[in-house]
């Protein structure tokens, strides 16, 4: 019980959202207590913002927490629903990072031993993050693939999503075990261009066959014919001036391809519909 | 019809999975009954969008999933329940079918949540709903895979075995739920149990070594077993099949003989009879 009340006019400016702070707050804490005010504001308060506001309180409370992951990408300017897409991409949990750390270290480390290896980390750099954009989409280890084949979500924007979530993920650790190389950093760097070529290549065949498949067409071309030059110890073939300049060009090609077709192709992530 | 599927051909290698079946469904639940491997799974992902037939036309929703746009509208209105629906284990239940909201092009943040809680709510799953899908039993993921696809309240629910591997309570709370989806949609499922068909379709395709045996209501399917029916105090050497029953008399199937006690037929009766049956096709209106 309490000895005084609001008064109409407090009443109004309070129930119209446009009291001051604090005759808002000294009226919060009478409503709590006094069931006559209570009743009285009840007919002036406009039933579409108060349920607007019961609306927000909900979602905010009963909302899951996102995760890390999803967290960092929303702090760094991605969409929330595009960082749960992310979260999602079965290349980005960490056995197969580690696979992948795992597979370049040891490359890194038998160039350490012996500088002919080196030709072996050159080769084998582009294809790390090749095979996770086709994980990215392996039938196996994506468990909502179905389900998802059966949503009206754009192939092409989730192919593009993970295979740009794939690319900022693997690129560092391959970067890093190129910091681990004797000698001269420059093949830290070298396998960059090749990299975007045939991950382009890869995403533009993707309307004419699974990314898996892409994936395997492009990196089987790219072992055969780089490995037999390279390992007689002739780099420049793979990662010289020359083949800088060629997967520059596949990559803008392709790229402008994927760009200008974006609209009529159908990206075939392993449906056949 | 919502589903109008004529002559569907699908072959994976030198497997015929599909032979020229011929579907159509409209509003209320249709079953598909048959055996494992009989093709149920293939024509259901053909209904999904999921997969294309070799041969024949397809018409869902009054479009032609063939044509991408066509196929993009299609699933703007689809809900589909795979068989081995698979989750991402380290989501919660929340944000798994926020996931799949996400995928069915819900953009609106807010208006997404509260689809995700309806659908939640629906599937009975609000005690669950922020525990990791890891942490489910196998029948309370079902009903994850349910929800998600009931999000957007799609015109065309295809469900294939929904109820496999749930106890005998979870089924019924899972026919319950498919029962009221179907009540203002066409729904399609699949099942190998009688009674999950007897209790939900109005009507039902029997799929067999990839060829449509019957297609009718199940009254029409069980009309077919009448007078085929019999009980014996011992199993009958004629029956196609038989088995003993609870009050120590056999239970007869097949072409009676003379003076034999007929009884009602059930639709199991009827499937088993047409299942044992050499290859024909019967269709009813």
């Amino acid at each position: 019980m309490t000895g005084w009340h609001l008064n109409p006019e407090a009443i109004r400016r309070y129930a119209e959202g446009a009291a001051p702070m604090e005759l808002a707050a000294s009226a919060e804490a009478h409503l709590m207590k006094c069931a006559e005010c209570r009743d009285a504001i009840s007919s002036s308060v406009d039933t579409r913002r108060a349920g607007a506001i019961w609306h927000e309180v909900v979602d905010r409370v009963d909302s899951p927490r996102r995760s890390v992951a999803e967290r960092i990408l929303v702090r760094l300017g991605v969409g929330e629903a595009t960082a749960r897409l992310v979260a999602a991409t079965p290349t980005l949990r960490g056995p197969w990072l580690l696979a992948v750390a795992g597979v370049l270290a040891f490359a890194a480390w038998a160039a350490q031993v012996d500088d002919r290896f080196l030709a072996v980390f050159l080769v084998v750099a582009p294809l790390g993050p090749l095979a996770g954009v086709a994980v990215a989409f392996a039938g196996g280890l994506d468990p909502t693939r179905e389900i998802g084949l059966a949503t009206p979500y754009s192939g092409m924007r989730l192919l593009l999503i993970r295979t740009a979530a794939v690319l900022a993920v693997t690129v560092p650790i391959v970067a890093a075990a190129g910091l681990a190389l004797p000698g001269t950093h420059w093949p830290a760097a070298a396998w960059l261009l090749p990299t975007a070529g045939l991950t382009c290549a890869a995403l533009a065949l993707t309307s004419r066959m699974t990314p898996v498949v892409a994936v395997g067409v492009v990196a089987t071309a790219w072992v055969l014919a780089t490995a037999p030059a390279t390992l007689a110890g002739r780099p420049g073939f793979a990662v010289g001036a020359g083949a800088q300049v060629f997967w520059l060009a596949v990559a803008i090609g392709a790229g402008a391809w994927l760009a200008v077709t974006r609209n009529t192709i159908t990206i075939k992530l392993g449906r056949s519909a | 019809m919502t589903v109008r599927v004529r002559g569907a051909t699908k072959s994976f290698g030198r497997t015929t999975a599909l032979d020229s079946v011929d579907l159509e469904a409209g509003p209320g639940v249709t079953g598909l009954l048959g055996p494992n491997g009989a093709g149920k799974t293939t024509l259901l992902r053909i209904v999904a969008t999921v997969l294309a037939p070799d041969h024949g036309t397809v018409t869902l929703l009054g479009r032609d999933p063939s044509r991408p746009a066509d196929r993009t509208r299609i699933r703007e209105r689809l809900g589909y329940l795979p068989q081995d629906a698979g989750f991402h284990r380290g989501f919660t239940v929340f944000e798994f079918i926020d996931y799949v909201a996400i995928l069915k092009e819900m953009t609106d943040r807010r208006s997404r949540h509260d689809e995700v809680r309806r659908v939640i709510a629906l599937t009975g799953l609000e005690s669950v709903s922020a525990k990791r899908i890891r942490a489910l039993s196998g029948g309370m993921r079902r009903r994850v895979g349910l929800a998600q696809a009931l999000l957007g309240d799609p015109d065309l629910l295809v469900l294939d075995e929904p109820t496999a591997g749930l106890d005998p309570e979870q089924r019924l709370r899972f026919r319950e739920m498919i029962s009221h989806a179907g009540e203002k949609r066409t729904g399609i499922m699949s099942s190998h149990q009688t009674e999950d068909i007897t209790a939900l379709c109005t009507r039902i395709a029997v799929i067999h070594q990839g060829r449509a045996r019957f297609t009718g209501t199940p009254g029409e399917l069980t009309a077919q077993a009448s007078g085929r029916v019999w009980t014996d105090a011992q199993r009958s050497p004629v029956a196609l099949a038989a088995w003993r029953t609870g009050d120590g008399t056999y239970r007869n199937v097949g072409d009676p003989p003379a003076g034999a006690e007929l009884i009602p037929p059930t639709l199991e009766d009827a499937y088993l009879l047409l299942m044992g049956e050499p290859e024909r096709e019967v269709s009813r209106s």
